[in-house]
C-alpha cells in the first residue's frame, strides 16, 4: 500500500488541471479564510502585545481602592508621601524611592488618517519617570524642563495623530504647550502617550490628587511587603498589583470584544470552508468515479485511493493557505492602527499589526485541518466505490 | 409555475452537491446577517441621537469639573431652551469593592429626563416624588435585581470621600425606576438630585462635571456648539460641545473603523462563495447538456432554457440565504451583550436577500448562457 499512494497521489495531481475549477474551490475557500483571520488574529494579538509590553513584575502600580483603572482612581498628596516611605521599594543611593507619581487625562487630537476626532491620553509624570522605565529613551528633541508647559510625545502617537512634531505647539488650558521631544521603546502602551510634568499639569488643571503611583520594587516578591505595608492602612484605602497583573485585568473589555469577534468569524468561516472543500472533493471523487474503479480493478487498494484523495485535499488547501498568508500579509503586515484602549476610558492605544511565523503557523494548521475535514468523506467514498456497478454505469 | 417540478428536478440531480453548496450559501449569510447587522446598529444608535441635545464637556478629559456658574451662562444664551448640571456620584453598597459600586447621576431630573437622547422612560409621578424628596433616587430594572432593592426601600451607600457632617455614609429613599429602552445592553445606573450631593460633599464643591443642553432649533447644532465653546474659551473651563450625534459617530469610529472592517469580511466572504456557487452551478449545468439539448429539440426556446437555468440558481441560492439570515437573526442576541448594538432588520435581509439573487445570476450567467446557445446537436451528442 506504501508503494501505490505515491503513484496514486502523482495521478491525482496530474489530473487536477482537467478539473481545475472545481479544485480552484478549495484553494479559493481556504484562502478567504486565511486572508480574513491572519488580520484579525493579528489585530487582536497586537492590540494584547502592546497593552502589556509594558509589564515588569519589579514595577507595581497603587491605586485607590474603589478603582479598577487609572482614571477612576484618586491618591491625595498626602497618601503619594506616605507611600513613598513604605517598605520594599527600591531606592537610590541617597534612599530617595524610585517612583512616579502620576495624573491620567485625555486631550483631543485629529488622526492623520481619517481626520476623525479622538483623544490621545495626556500622562502627568513624576522626574523619575525615564530612570523607572529604562525601556524608554529619548529619540529626538530634550528631556522635559520642570516647571515649564513642555511635552515629549510617544513615537507611535506621533506617526498616527497630526500636530505632534517637535516644535509643535498643542494648546491645553493656561495657553500652548510645546512639545520638545520624541520617545520611544518598550513595545507598549506607553509609546501611544503624550507625557508632561505631573506638577506642571497639576497646577494648570487646578488639580490636587493624583491618579496612581508607579513604583519600582526591590525584587518582584517585594510586592508582598509593600502591600503588607500599605493595604492594612485604613487610612489609605489604597489597592496595590503588580504592573503585569494590572495591565491584565484593565485590558479585559476591548480584548474580551477583539476575541469574540476572532473566535466567531473565525469558527463561522472556517465551517463554511469545510462545506466548500467537502463539496470540491466530493465532485472531483464522482468525476473520477471510473478512473477509480479501474484502478481498484487492476488492484490498487481502497486505503490507498483514499489516502491520495486526503493528500489531494491537503496539497490543495496548502496552496490556499499560502495565497491567503500571501495577501494578508502584503497587505497588513506592518500596518499601525489606532483604536480605543489607552489607559483613559476613551483614548487611543496605537499598535502595529505583525503577520508573525507563529500567526503564520497557526493559519496552515487550520488549513490544513480544514483540507482534511473536507477530504475525509470523498476519500471514504472513493474507497467504498463498487468496481463492477462503476465500470458498467459509464 | 409549471416549471417548477423541472427546476426542482434539476436541482437534485446531484443533492450531495446542492446540499452542501446551499450549506455553504447558509453559513456565508449567517455572516453576512451578523455583520451587517453590526454596521445597521452602529447607524442606529447614530440616527438615534437626535441633533437638539447637546453636552458640553471639558475640553481636556479628566481635568477639574466645570463651575456651576457656566449653567447661568449657558441658559442666557440665545438658542439655548434648557440646560441642567451632572455630576457624578460613585459609592458602594455593602462592602467597597468594584462589584458592589453604585453610579448616580446628579442632576436637576424634572429637567434631565428632558434632555437625553437617550429616550429613557420614566412616569411624570417617579420624576416629581424625586423632585420633591431630596434625598431620593430612581434607579433602572437591572439595577434593582443587582442588588436585590425594591421601590420604597431606604438604602445607604458608603464613599470614600467624607461627607460635610464627618460620616462617609449617604441615605437614600429609593422611589422608584425608569427603563432605558435604547441601550442595547442592561443599564447600571440612577438618578439623584444634584442638590443633596453637592450641599454634602466637601470636594468640587458646586461644580458640575458637564452640561446637558437642549436647543431651541435643531438644525444650528454644528453653530450652537461652535459659540458655546467660544463662549467659554480662554477660561479656566474650556470646553468641548458635541451634539449627542457627534458624539456616538465618533464612539463608532473609535472603535476602529468598524464598517471598513466588516465591509472587508464581507468582500472576502461574497468573493469566495461566489466562486463556490458559480463553479458548482457551471457543473450542475454542462452535466445536463444533453437534457437542455432535449428540451430545445421539444420546442424550447434559447431564451426559455436560460430562464430555466437562472431558476434553478436563484431556487438554490434564495431559500439557503434567507435560512442563513433567520439563524442570524436568532443568534444575533447572544452577541448583543458584548457587541452592543446588532440588528438584523427588515432592511439588512432585504440587502442580503438582494446580495442572494445578485449572486445567482452572476453564478449561472457564463454557464447558463454557453447552455443555451449550445447547437441542439452538439448538446445532444453530450454525455
Amino acid at each position: 500500500m506504501m508503494r501505490q499512494i505515491p503513484v496514486l497521489t502523482a495521478m491525482s495531481v496530474r489530473d487536477i488541471p482537467r478539473r481545475l475549477g472545481n479544485s480552484l474551490v478549495i484553494v479559493v475557500g481556504i484562502a478567504g479564510v486565511v486572508v480574513v483571520l491572519i488580520p484579525v488574529l493579528a489585530m487582536y494579538l497586537g492590540f494584547r502585545a502592546t497593552l502589556q509590553g509594558d509589564g515588569r513584575p519589579d514595577r507595581a502600580i497603587v491605586l485607590s481602592r474603589d478603582a479598577t483603572s487609572e482614571d477612576g482612581s484618586s491618591l491625595s498628596r498626602d497618601a503619594v508621601a506616605e507611600i513613598l516611605h513604605a517598605a520594599g521599594l527600591r531606592r537610590d543611593a541617597r534612599g530617595n524611592p524610585l517612583a512616579s507619581a502620576e495624573v491620567v487625562l485625555a486631550a483631543p487630537v485629529a488622526r492623520l488618517g481619517d481626520h476623525s476626532d479622538v483623544n490621545v491620553t495626556l500622562r502627568g509624570v513624576g522626574p523619575e519617570y525615564f530612570a523607572l522605565r529604562p525601556e524608554l529613551r529619548l529619540v529626538a528633541g530634550r528631556m522635559l524642563r520642570t516647571g515649564t508647559q513642555e511635552l515629549l510625545v510617544g513615537a507611535a502617537a506621533q506617526s498616527q495623530f497630526a500636530g505632534l512634531q517637535v516644535g509643535d505647539r498643542v494648546r491645553l488650558p493656561q495657553g500652548d504647550w510645546t512639545v520638545v521631544g520624541v520617545f520611544a521603546g518598550g513595545n507598549g502602551a506607553r509609546e501611544s502617550e503624550l507625557i508632561a510634568d505631573a506638577q506642571t499639569l497639576m497646577s494648570a488643571f487646578k488639580m490636587d490628587t493624583f491618579n496612581s503611583l508607579v513604583v519600582a520594587l526591590d525584587s518582584p516578591s517585594a510586592i508582598t511587603t509593600l502591600r503588607n505595608a500599605i493595604v492594612q492602612d485604613e487610612r489609605l484605602t489604597v489597592t496595590v498589583s503588580s504592573e503585569p497583573q494590572y495591565l491584565a485585568t484593565a485590558s479585559d473589555p476591548v480584548n474580551h470584544i477583539l476575541r469574540l469577534v476572532t473566535y466567531a468569524i473565525g469558527s463561522i468561516m472556517a465551517l463554511g470552508a469545510v462545506f466548500a472543500a467537502l463539496n470540491s472533493m466530493y465532485s472531483s471523487v464522482v468525476k473520477r468515479a471510473t478512473e477509480m474503479a479501474t484502478v481498484r480493478a487492476i488492484g490498487f487498494s481502497g486505503a490507498a485511493i483514499a489516502v491520495a484523495v486526503l493528500i489531494e485535499a491537503l496539497l490543495l488547501a496548502l496552496i490556499g493557505a499560502a495565497i491567503g498568508v500571501a495577501i494578508s500579509y502584503g497587505a497588513f503586515n506592518g500596518v499601525t492602527i489606532s483604536t480605543l484602549g489607552g489607559a483613559v476610558y476613551d483614548s487611543q492605544l496605537v499598535y502595529s499589526l505583525t503577520i508573525a511565523p507563529r500567526l503564520v503557523l497557526s493559519a496552515v494548521a487550520l488549513a490544513c485541518l480544514l483540507g482534511l475535514a473536507g477530504g475525509l468523506l470523498p476519500a471514504i467514498r472513493a474507497a467504498r466505490a463498487n468496481i463492477p456497478t462503476l465500470l458498467h454505469e459509464n | 409555475m409549471k416549471f417548477l417540478p423541472l427546476v426542482w428536478a434539476g436541482l437534485w440531480r446531484r443533492p450531495v452537491r446542492s446540499t452542501l453548496t446551499a450549506l455553504c450559501i447558509v453559513i456565508a449569510f449567517v455572516l453576512l446577517g451578523l455583520l451587517e447587522g453590526v454596521n445597521a446598529g452602529f447607524a442606529r444608535a447614530i440616527a438615534n441621537a437626535h441633533r437638539e441635545f447637546l453636552i458640553t464637556n471639558t475640553r481636556v478629559r479628566g481635568s477639574p469639573p466645570m463651575p456651576m456658574s457656566a449653567l447661568a451662562i449657558l441658559r442666557s444664551m440665545r438658542g439655548i431652551a434648557e440646560a441642567a448640571p451632572r455630576a457624578y456620584f460613585v459609592a458602594n453598597y455593602r462592602d467597597p469593592s468594584p462589584n458592589s459600586s453604585v453610579v448616580l447621576l446628579a442632576t436637576y431630573p424634572d429637567l434631565f429626563f428632558h434632555l437625553t437622547a437617550a429616550g429613557l422612560k420614566v412616569t411624570p409621578s417617579a420624576v416629581a416624588a424625586l423632585v420633591h424628596t431630596r434625598n431620593g433616587m430612581l434607579v433602572t430594572p437591572p439595577m434593582l435585581t443587582q442588588f436585590g432593592w425594591k421601590v420604597g426601600d431606604t438604602i445607604p451607600l458608603q464613599t470614600t470621600a467624607v461627607k460635610t457632617d464627618g460620616t462617609t455614609t449617604w441615605t437614600f429613599e429609593l422611589l422608584g425606576t425608569f427603563d432605558t429602552p435604547n441601550s442595547p445592553t442592561p443599564s447600571y445606573f440612577g438618578v439623584m438630585n444634584y442638590d443633596y450631593f453637592n450641599d454634602s460633599r466637601t470636594a468640587d464643591h458646586d461644580t458640575a462635571e458637564l452640561f446637558y443642553v437642549r436647543l431651541k432649533d435643531p438644525t444650528r447644532a454644528t453653530a450652537m456648539a461652535a459659540a458655546i465653546d467660544t463662549a467659554f474659551a480662554n477660561s479656566s473651563h474650556e470646553t468641548r460641545t458635541r451634539s449627542q450625534e457627534q458624539r456616538a459617530q465618533a464612539q463608532a469610529k473609535q472603535m476602529g473603523d468598524v464598517e471598513l472592517f466588516t465591509d472587508a469580511v464581507i468582500g472576502a466572504v461574497l468573493f469566495t462563495l461566489a466562486f463556490l456557487t458559480g463553479n458548482s452551478l457551471r457543473q450542475a449545468l454542462e452535466e445536463r447538456a444533453r437534457e437542455f439539448g432535449i428540451l430545445k429539440s421539444v420546442g424550447y426556446s434559447d431564451g426559455r432554457v436560460l430562464l430555466l437555468a437562472f431558476a434553478e440558481a436563484l431556487l438554490l441560492c434564495l431559500p439557503a440565504a434567507a435560512l442563513g439570515l433567520i439563524i442570524a437573526r436568532l443568534i444575533a442576541p447572544l452577541a448583543r451583550e458584548d457587541i452592543g448594538s446588532i440588528v438584523v432588520s427588515g432592511r439588512v435581509a432585504a440587502a442580503g436577500l438582494l446580495c442572494a439573487a445578485g449572486l445567482a445570476f452572476l453564478g449561472a450567467a457564463l454557464p447558463a448562457s454557453r447552455v443555451a446557445r449550445m447547437p441542439i446537436t452538439a448538446a445532444l451528442g453530450r454525455g
